[in-house]
């Protein structure tokens, strides 16, 4: 139980403390660079709302962040042989092979960064990505895989260790929100003793099923009825509390007992349905081959943070273990899920903050898309792409630089290299590096939630 | 190497021997004073730590058992009657909510209530008392055929004294003790939202419902007590 008493200072503000005091005496070094990882930047995250997309299966990084459209090494390059190019916007023919073609490259005029036709509509924001490449993954099982990428740790057996980011952010920054974390078929857990309960990611398999709990019958109470009974309940677990030498749970359910009138509103359950969302915004293409219903967790979480309901919105866009002859659609895929993103970018574009006048939800709100791992650079006997121990990830957030890729991989067989001094060595950035990067972006210290990681602060505004 | 005692360190042995052989100092006991009190103060025999939330799998055995001891896929379909999901969707909408366990998703059981698990109780609760309300407060149903509301059929007219012995009967199934041990004021309280709500569906402008005034208003005293939080913590 977490204690409330204002008066103490908090383990964060003693270690600001700690870590301004060590600065004043020590020459830098080691011992500065861990009290830097602990310090605190400042409680910078308290309007600001958090998207985490899995591209559930394992995406192939040489159709969109990674491109590679020659034969070299064991690169065999996506296809007019094994890809179906009809439906992929972005897709121009490059002569490969006589009739076999590839893709061009595309690379938006004035831009670094140079992607696939799986970029799809996103591609039209190529100045806010921040496009992270040569992630070593270490790994090539799809669960542990998952959790790596989520957690920044390996499975031990099929346990995680560490909270998915999804709960730390929750549980640092969204405990005063209705629903401090909703997770949609996303890969979350919650570990650690330190974690507030409130920061337990709401596991939902599809956004339609909350609304049977929040819907009631007409038929057999008026409207007053079961507010009358909420009342009287809530007075009733306050004189408990009132009783008790330990009363926070009981003062916790009186506060929930007053919040189910508002929970139960139609608003909320409009929320938390799928046909009302869909009807909100129907800018997003449900029909879209593949996981075009998936786009109404989009719209799910643009109607949520809209709200200020929300912190953290976490869904999973799937279909991408293309092992056999389904590669065929993975580019198409990959347009498929980067155009639902493009759409939920136009909608946070246009969409007031609920909190902070005169500005744009798209200011403050950052979203990271990472899978388990990408597609080996081989195509196999059934025309598929199996697991590979590569990885690449998206950060669109105005805390991180945009129109920027970091890291990379070899020419040969799409392997990370290393590309930066880290503490310990010369290495491929790893899920563990960027998930503290991204909490640190927030004034979180990155080691109260993963153990390993370190902080790049190349990925980094200001 | 051989030690040698020569006769001066003999005589020293012999004295020191004669030096140590007292007889025992006997030392008498002495009637112990008790320790004068500074303060009287009554023992601290308060629980040391704060209430915490019945396993999800408790409550739902005591759900079905409230429901006349069936198994749950029966009282899903008793829940849900004729109406589909006016009242009751099926259980795997609930069970993340309620709290259990998810192993697939490594999330662990919840120890503490939320906004979402409350929501989950209210509507389960309606479920069981709706259902029990129509089934108990008919003529037609014997007592001992009653699921909860095992008790004569109350008057039309909101009567406190025989409103007492009722909700004590409920008390005990649902909080198991009587109503006389709670908090004072908890049975007049129940009996301000009994007697408001049969008011209210008596009203004849309000909109009809299927039950009764006095079932809304016992169904509205059953919900109170199923969603209590004496029901839900230990």
């Amino acid at each position: 139980m977490k204690s409330n008493n204002a008066a103490l200072p908090s383990r964060r503000d003693l270690l600001r403390q700690g870590a301004a005091g060590a600065a004043a005496l020590l020459p830098g070094g080691l011992a500065l660079r861990a009290l830097a990882d602990e310090q605190s930047f400042g409680d910078a995250g308290k309007d600001e709302f958090f998207i985490f997309i899995h591209a559930a299966g394992g995406w192939d990084v040489t159709l969109w962040a990674d491109p590679r459209n020659t034969r070299a090494g064991l690169v065999e390059p996506a296809s007019t042989a094994n890809t179906e190019t009809g439906g992929v916007r972005l897709w121009k023919d490059e002569t490969m092979d006589g009739d076999i073609h590839s893709f061009k490259l595309l690379q938006p005029s004035g831009s670094n960064l140079v992607f696939g036709p799986g970029i799809g509509g996103l591609l039209d924001f190529h100045d806010r990505l921040c496009v992270i490449n040569g992630l070593a993954m270490n790994t090539v099982s799809h669960p542990d895989g998952i959790t790596f990428s989520v957690t920044g740790r390996h499975l031990q057996g099929s346990r995680s260790l560490q909270p998915s980011i999804n709960t730390a952010m929750a549980n640092e920054l969204g405990l005063a929100q209705t629903f401090p974390s909703v997770s949609l078929q996303f890969p979350s857990s919650y570990c650690g003793d330190h974690l507030d309960r409130r920061a337990v990611p709401l596991m939902i398999d599809r956004v339609g099923n909350i609304a049977g709990v929040l819907s009631r019958a007409p038929q057999y109470a008026l409207d007053g009825d079961a507010m009358a009974v909420t009342a009287l309940l809530s007075q009733e677990a306050t004189a408990l509390a009132s009783r008790s030498a330990y009363g926070d749970v009981l003062r916790g359910m009186a506060l929930q007992y007053r919040s189910l009138p508002g929970m139960l509103s139609p608003q909320m359950q409009n929320l938390f349905n799928d046909a009302k969302l869909r009807a909100a915004h129907p800018e997003f293409k449900y029909q879209a081959r593949g996981m075009g219903p998936s786009a109404v967790n989009a719209a799910f979480a643009l109607e949520a943070m809209k709200r200020n309901l929300v912190r953290c919105v976490s869904f999973a866009l799937g279909g991408f273990d293309t092992h056999a002859g389904n590669y065929r659609q993975q580019a198409q895929l990959q347009q498929t899920m980067f155009d639902i993103v493009a759409t939920l970018l136009r909608g946070l574009d246009t969409t007031p903050h609920p909190t902070k006048a005169g500005a744009k939800l798209s200011e403050h709100t950052h979203i990271l898309i990472m899978s388990e791992f990408c597609r080996t650079p081989q195509i196999n006997l059934g025309g598929g792409r199996d697991h590979y121990p590569n990885n690449s990830a998206l950060v669109i957030s105005p805390r991180f630089r945009g129109n920027r890729t970091f890291g990379r991989t070899d020419p040969d067989q799409v392997l990370p290299l290393a590309t930066r001094k880290f503490s310990d060595e010369q290495r491929a950035i790893t899920p563990p590096d960027l998930l503290a990067t991204f909490v640190s972006a927030f004034g979180i210290a990155p080691r109260k939630y993963f153990r390993e990681g370190e902080v790049v602060p190349e990925l980094l505004t200001g | 190497m051989t030690t040698r005692l020569t006769a001066g360190s003999a005589t020293a042995l012999a004295l020191a021997l004669s030096a140590c052989h007292r007889p025992p100092i006997a030392i008498a006991p002495t009637t112990v004073q008790p320790l004068l009190a500074t303060a009287v103060i009554p023992q601290d025999t308060t629980p040391k730590e704060d209430v915490r939330l019945l396993a999800a799998e408790v409550y739902l055995r005591t759900y079905l058992q409230l429901f006349g001891g069936i198994p749950p896929v029966e009282a899903q379909q008793r829940a849900r009657g004729n109406e589909g999901t006016a009242l009751f969707d099926n259980w795997n909408d609930y069970l993340a909510a309620l709290g259990f366990p998810d192993y697939r998703n490594d999330l662990p059981r919840s120890t503490q209530t939320n906004g979402l698990m409350m929501a989950t109780f209210d509507r389960l609760g309606m479920a069981l008392c709706a259902r029990a309300a129509e089934h108990d407060l008919r003529d037609a149903t014997p007592l001992p055929q009653r699921l909860l509301f095992a008790f004569a059929n109350p008057p039309a007219t909101p009567d406190r004294v025989a409103f007492a012995p009722a909700f004590d009967l409920l008390h005990r199934t649902f909080l198991g003790y009587p109503a006389r041990l709670a908090p004072a004021g908890r049975t007049d309280a129940f009996f301000d939202v009994y007697r408001d709500i049969v008011a209210r569906h008596a009203d004849g402008k309000a909109p009809r419902t299927r039950l009764t005034p006095v079932q809304a208003g016992w169904m509205a005293v059953c919900l109170g007590l199923v969603r209590h939080p004496e029901f839900h913590t230990y």
